[in-house]
């Protein structure tokens, strides 16, 4: 019998104190919006020890870096994310991804998440599963709309990307929402809200673009040497090693960014 | 206006057991496209460049955004 072993690999993550937050596509899976995603996606506490156990636990697996930062504070609060991969007892692919600054994503959402979690099982909260969702890829803005259906309605008009419930919810929850496409339904001009959510959307992957840009552009020479390292050289524990020594050289802690990486964040 | 499927919305209706039973059905089939993969799918290098020539396996620099989540 299965079962989520993202699922399962977050409750041993969080096995002695909350150290990672299920996100991105398999937060998706656990909000029951989809079925999706082969990779499993962690927030994780920005400090030496979190990285320290998941690297432990990762390292159990026979797990290799895959193309990416280390697992290290200075990278993860420069916004780096990192990669690993292993083959799990039935030989299926699995995917490791860690971040500690989500994009668009505040620090103290973050910070909450990790003070009030509640058992081994840590997932993201909604909304801030949304403003990661704010990205360059167009099928994330259906995901969102589906998500943002959970939120409370004042709350949902702030986020969905649903033009009926755009005109739905706004005549009622729309005041004070900075929104053109909410501004354009308490007009009652449907083809407005059309306009503005899609111009909203583009300007969301725009930016999301610039800012992958960036970090693409920083990670230029350290993914250059990263890709002659053998796949036994980049295995856990002394892949981590290897990765570390290539960084300190090749990979800048932090990149500047075209716009803040948190813009959206309240 | 419905944002997903009749199925994929059925998910709400499903127990824990059973949705973690229907995506472990699911991932066992998505591993037939693996090959297809490109390798970022994810994090702040899904638009990055690879190597060079020489690391032909890991290169993917069409910098199109992957299909995958």
């Amino acid at each position: 019998m299965g079962g989520n072993i993202y699922f399962d690999l977050t409750r041993a993550f969080n096995r002695l104190e909350p150290t990672v937050a299920l996100a991105s596509g398999q937060a998706v899976v656990h909000y029951r919006v989809a079925i999706m995603s082969k990779d499993g996606d962690w927030v994780i506490r920005e400090n030496a020890d979190a990285c320290e156990r998941v690297l432990d636990v990762l390292a159990q697996h026979g797990a290799a870096y895959r193309p990416g930062a280390p697992l290290d504070p200075r990278w993860l609060s420069g916004g780096w994310s990192s990669h690993f991969e292993f083959s799990d007892d039935r030989g299926r692919r699995i995917r490791c991804d860690f971040f500690s600054r989500p994009p668009r994503v505040a620090a103290a959402a973050i910070e909450r998440l990790f003070t009030t979690s509640n058992g081994p099982f840590l997932v993201i909260d909604l909304e801030s599963l949304i403003r990661m969702k704010h990205t360059l890829r167009a099928k994330d803005y259906a995901v969102i709309g589906a998500l943002a259906a959970q939120l409370a309605p004042e709350r949902e008009i702030r986020f969905t990307t649903d033009p009926e419930r755009v005109m739905h919810l706004a005549p009622v929850h729309g005041r004070g929402v900075d929104r053109p496409a909410v501004q354009a339904a308490i007009a009652g001009d449907r083809d407005a809200v059309i306009i503005a959510l899609a111009r909203e959307q583009d300007a969301r992957q725009q930016r999301d673009r610039r800012r992958l840009d960036a970090y693409a552009a920083a990670a230029g020479p350290y993914l250059t040497a990263f890709a002659h390292l053998s796949p036994e050289h980049r295995r856990l524990p002394e892949g981590h090693r290897r990765a570390l020594a290539l960084a300190d050289r090749l990979l800048p802690p932090t990149v500047a960014h075209p716009e803040p990486a948190d813009d959206d964040a309240e | 206006m419905t944002m997903l499927s009749d199925d994929d919305a059925n998910l709400s209706e499903l127990s824990d057991e059973e949705a973690a039973l229907a995506w472990d059905l699911w991932f066992d089939l998505a591993q037939s496209t693996n090959d297809a993969d490109p390798p970022y799918t994810h994090g702040v290098l899904l638009t990055a460049c690879l190597g060079d020539a020489a690391a032909a396996p890991e290169k993917w620099c069409d910098n199109a955004p992957p299909s995958d989540p």
